[in-house]
């Protein structure tokens, strides 16, 4: 047997080779929720959705079976490619094989970095200056430690933002879930980015701009007088943004 | 190795270049060698204030072009022979300075001063970013009221990300709020914004407060930066300025309305 092969003859040569590979951490096995979600990065950042491929990873997910098909289904319509799988149980594994998609193993090494708000990839024209970085929690949240001054912007794109320190006038917070100031919220703040109804807004003292949630809005102009300066909760109830005091 | 001082604020009009000239003033009074250079190219401030008007010959920009040398753009100082002033270039604009023109002559300038003043223009553009970029420190000029509150706090926020500190992830720059043209009385009545409200929003080290002073125009007019003039309130606050500047621990005046003698009430004895 001779391994000598004319290298002209050749259809094809293996390499290995290390590619920069985005992975989709899957925190629900709901199609619903994945495809809202979707829809609303997708608005966000239009550039990162050609066709890009993902790997779908569902370590984080403790459950035997999951709608694999589907969840690939809203992938592929909102322009991301799968082409594998990353962690799950057997039947998760056959049902990726029989998808025609790749499989890893779990990658229970070091955490991989979240790609927060994929950056690098977005032509970002609305990012301001200077964006301070704040950490970034296990659960997808963030704590941003100092004070949010004016022109700077800080997000928490896939959970909620906490800010220890005040929020200055011309500043912005915003997160996919709720926004916690502990200290004076001066700027704007804006809750549930991505539709999160269920989301608030909580501070230690009311000053702010302008409070959003889910898109439903008040102005300073638009909050009772007697609220400003005040710790407080704001939620929305029928559709309104109700804001109580906490004190 | 000398420190490298920002004089900025974002809004103009504050007092930047009267802080700068008269901060400066006091550094070298107390025996510091000290250098202040007028960043704000195409308007020409402080050399007027520093009463050295008609000595420029070169400035900052023929320094960076290698039409001149350092040496011969920079003015000494008539009153204090440790200190020397930078011009800047009145008929170039901002675009002139390059980053790499001014850390050079930051550089040089290390090797001989022991502290180097930066008088930056307003705004946050690029002569403004250029005047912060190599800083140590930051003194951050703010008036009591809220549209120089609100600039100041922009400017905080561009100090702690378009640094070289910032950049090369250093220690951060040394922030120092200087409030000036404060009033007691307006404030009292409610017109100004109080140094608390301020030091609240701004949240930084207070290194100083100058009061509102008949003394600051006339010095400014007179091209005699006013620590010379230590017989009035605003040249005694920058003295103290000054002095907190070099770390010492000095209490806060002229922060609160001080109610006027029988004597002075009848004599009709003002503020100087």
């Amino acid at each position: 047997m001779s391994l000598k092969v004319d290298r002209a003859s050749m259809a094809f040569t293996f390499k290995g080779g290390m590619l920069p590979m985005t992975v989709m951490e899957l925190a629900s096995a709901d199609p619903e929720r994945i495809r809202e979600q979707l829809s609303g990065k997708l608005s966000q950042s239009p550039a990162f959705f050609q066709h890009t491929p993902v790997v779908l990873s569902v370590e984080k997910l403790d459950e035997p079976h999951l709608a694999l098909e589907r969840i690939c289904a809203v992938c592929r319509a909102h322009k991301l490619l799968p082409v594998a799988v990353r962690g799950g149980s057997d039947p998760v594994k056959q049902s990726a094989w029989a998808l025609g998609l790749g499989w890893f193993p779990p990658n229970d090494g070091a955490r991989a970095r979240t790609l927060e708000g994929v950056s690098t990839v977005e032509p970002s024209p609305a990012v301001p200056e200077a964006s301070p970085e704040p950490a970034s929690t296990a659960s997808g949240g963030r704590i941003y430690r100092g004070t949010v001054r004016s022109g700077q912007q800080v997000t928490a794109p896939d959970g909620d933002l906490v800010v220890i320190g005040a929020v200055n006038a011309g500043a912005e917070v915003l997160a996919a879930g709720s926004v916690h100031v502990y200290g004076a919220l001066r700027g704007r703040a804006l809750a549930g980015i991505h539709g999160d109804t269920m989301a608030g807004i909580f501070c230690r003292e009311l000053r702010a701009e302008l409070l959003s949630v889910a898109g439903n809005y008040k102005r300073l102009e638009d909050i009772d007088p007697q609220l400003l300066g005040t710790s407080v909760q704001v939620k929305l109830c029928d559709a309104q943004l109700g804001i109580t005091s906490l004190s | 190795m000398a420190k490298i001082i920002v004089v900025t604020s974002g809004k103009g009009g504050v007092g930047k270049t009267t802080s700068a000239a008269a901060i400066a003033t006091g550094l070298a009074l107390r025996g510091n060698k000290t250098v202040v250079i007028d960043f704000d190219v195409g308007l020409r401030n402080l050399d007027l204030i520093m009463g050295c008007e008609r000595r420029v010959v070169y400035d900052l920009v023929n320094v960076i072009q290698g039409e001149a040398g350092l040496n011969q753009a920079l003015i000494r100082d008539k009153r204090v022979d440790n200190l020397h002033i930078l011009p800047a270039s009145q008929t170039r604009d901002k675009d002139a300075l390059t980053s790499e023109g001014v850390e050079k002559i930051l550089e040089t300038l290390s090797k001989d001063f022991d502290y180097i003043l930066c008088d930056s223009p307003a705004g946050i553009e690029r002569g403004a970013q250029l005047a912060m970029y190599y800083a140590d420190e930051a003194i951050v000029v703010t008036n009591p009221e809220v549209s120089s509150v609100r600039d100041s706090d922009r400017i905080l926020g561009l100090l702690a990300s378009k640094t070289r500190r910032a950049e090369r992830g250093e220690d951060p720059i040394k922030e120092h709020l200087l409030i000036t043209r404060y009033n007691a009385a307006r404030v009292d009545d409610g017109d100004m914004l109080n140094l608390d409200d301020i030091r609240e929003i701004l949240a930084i080290d207070l290194l100083g407060l100058i009061p509102e002073s008949e003394a600051v125009l006339r010095a400014s007019n007179q091209g005699v930066p006013v620590t010379h003039d230590d017989n009035s309130d605003a040249g005694q606050a920058y003295a103290d300025t000054v002095s907190r500047l070099l770390g010492e621990e000095v209490p806060l005046r002229f922060h609160e309305t001080q109610k006027k003698s029988l004597l002075s009430r009848m004599f009709g004895g003002g503020r100087r």
